[in-house]
């Protein structure tokens, strides 16, 4: 697919000033055909990473590349090959839809039309409208067409689904999977593992300017701790359940048992729970804070 | 704009000719009579005196102006400010070539707002009998359209270099008013003489219907305007875009 892989950064670092260290030396390297999740709280350094990336900062410190390419450099030649849509998305308010995507193509000297017009109507946008009349949803849809419309060899979305109906975040990740399965890759970053374990293949957690942990969706939910609620009929015991492996036991109230408890763990709890007389029993998705949570507890957890 | 330019033309031939007014305008304050270029070879009862006083002297001036440095500072700062260069920097497009494009609109805006400018004085100069010559009318346009350039230009590459909107618009401000000042005072302070040579007003010529404008003065201030474009497309590369 080149010269080199799709995004390979080396210590890369981003220091503001001589204090904010946004980002300290991040090394990342991200496949062809891959969907690399980037996942993170708000303000940990994703977009800083991503601006990096793009070269629309320069680095402090170490390299990134795209396809070999400098992306501060030679951020020309590497945007050739890259679609972007930004977290926080404006667009010209005045254009419409048609024609913003019309003048971002002639941008790019051109794109193939079949291929706009056919994600156009995937993601059904509204091209007759002027933007400033259009909804967050509606908006984001026509970034997400640019982003794809070139067939870049690299997509890199910072928030891709926010604002879009189940319906379409579903669709989004169906282009997604499309994009790696035809060779290309996806850098997706966003605040919340729900939008991204069912398309990433592997997921970085970056906290306050560093990369926690790299690992494989799989094994980051199976280590990962999913709020567990169980609510008995009468007063709650915690003993069985703290026997499970890898469960914790985060609080008893009268009959509700609080728990925080990995996916391998699940078929024993619910053994567990089933000796006595169940009301409700809720297994919530683990949320980034759980994860990080379990990191810090074990830091060498990671690959 | 034009309602201004028509209004103020209306009013030429009740003081066409009137020494009443002559000697009126010749009785102001020297402070203003340096101003408006009264006195010095200027006279406000000749159609071309007129004009020169009443609009080139500052209200034209003023108009393109504020309106050229409102472009220039919308055209990248105001962009970057909205958070509309983010996808754009992505693409694959040369920073300085955003620049030089935007510089490109700036001029094509000044241009047609100093070509409107030239329009309405060429079809209200029969009505009102002002008798201007089509040569120095054409060069008074020219040296607005000049000036407009260089303060756009100037706010453009301001916001581009430094990537404030705030800036953009107050160092352009701040360099207008100085050189108009100097342009107006330097006959009257020979402390402030030597600065004249610094004022884009004084180099393009103040008093363009009655006197012509200079037009090496022309060429010196549209070749500051390129540099200054350049500087501001060169500059734009080297530094972080902000976030909105």
């Amino acid at each position: 697919m080149g010269e080199g892989p799709p995004i390979l950064t080396v210590r890369l670092s981003k220091t503001y000033g001589k204090t904010v260290h946004a980002l300290v030396g991040l090394d990342l390297r991200v496949e062809p055909g891959e969907v690399f999740g980037y996942l993170g709280p708000n303000g940990a350094g994703k977009s800083t990473t991503i601006r990096l990336l793009l070269g629309l900062i320069r680095p402090s410190g170490g390299t990134a590349t795209l396809f070999g390419l400098d992306s501060w450099r030679q951020a020309v030649e590497a945007h050739r090959r890259v679609g972007y849509l930004p977290g926080d998305l404006r667009l010209s308010d005045r254009l419409t839809g048609e024609e913003q995507l019309e003048s971002l193509a002639r941008l790019r000297g051109g794109v193939d039309e079949r291929l706009r017009a056919a994600l156009c109507v995937r993601l059904g946008v509204v091209l007759d409208r002027p933007i400033r009349q259009l909804s967050k949803g509606n908006r984001q849809k026509l970034g997400i067409v640019q982003a794809f419309m070139h067939r870049p060899a690299l997509v890199v979305l910072d928030e891709p689904t926010s604002g879009l109906d189940p319906l379409l975040q579903s669709e989004v990740r169906a282009l997604i999977r499309e994009t790696a399965s035809d060779g290309r890759s996806v850098f997706l970053s966003s605040h919340s593992l729900d939008e991204v374990q069912h398309v990433a293949d592997r997921v970085g957690i970056i906290r306050s300017g560093s990369l926690a942990d790299v690992d494989s969706v799989e094994s980051l939910r199976e280590r990962s701790l999913r709020p567990v609620t169980i609510t008995f009929a009468d007063a709650a015991d915690p003993e069985p359940f703290a026997a499970v492996a890898g469960v914790r036991v985060v609080g008893v109230d009268g009959a509700i048992l609080r728990l925080a408890a990995p996916e391998p763990a699940m078929d024993a709890l619910v053994k567990a729970a089933a000796a006595r007389t169940v009301v409700d029993f809720v297994s919530q998705p683990a949320d980034l804070e759980e994860i990080f949570l379990e990191l810090y507890r074990e830091p060498d957890g990671g690959d | 704009m034009i309602g201004y330019v028509a209004l103020v033309t209306a009013i030429f031939p009740s003081i066409h000719g009137s020494p009443e007014f002559k000697q009126l305008a010749e009785n102001y304050p020297e402070v203003l009579k340096s101003f408006f270029g009264i006195g010095a070879g200027g006279d406000i009862t000749t159609g071309a005196g007129y004009i020169d006083i009443e609009l080139f002297s500052l209200m034209l001036p003023l108009l393109v102006l504020v309106m050229a440095v409102g472009s220039g500072a919308r055209a990248f700062a105001g962009e970057e400010d909205a958070g509309r260069l983010e996808l754009v920097v992505a693409y694959p497009v040369r920073r300085r070539d955003a620049v030089l494009a935007k510089g490109a609109a700036v001029a094509a805006e000044v241009l047609a707002v100093s070509a409107v400018a030239g329009l309405a004085l060429l079809v209200l100069d029969p009505i009102a009998g002002l008798d201007l010559r089509a040569g120095r009318l054409l060069g008074a346009i020219v040296s607005l359209a000049v000036l407009g350039l260089l303060f756009g230009w100037l706010a453009l590459a301001v916001g581009a270099a430094f990537g404030s909107r705030a800036l953009a618009i107050g160092l352009p401000a701040a360099l207008g008013a100085g050189g108009y000042l100097v342009n107006g005072l330097h006959g009257l302070a020979a402390w402030l003489d030597p600065f004249r040579l610094l004022s884009p007003f004084w180099l393009v010529g103040s008093s363009p219907l009655q006197s012509g404008v200079d037009g090496l003065g022309l060429v010196a201030v549209l070749a500051l305007g390129l540099v200054v474009l350049g500087a501001g497309s060169l500059l734009v590369e080297r530094r972080d875009l902000e976030t909105p």
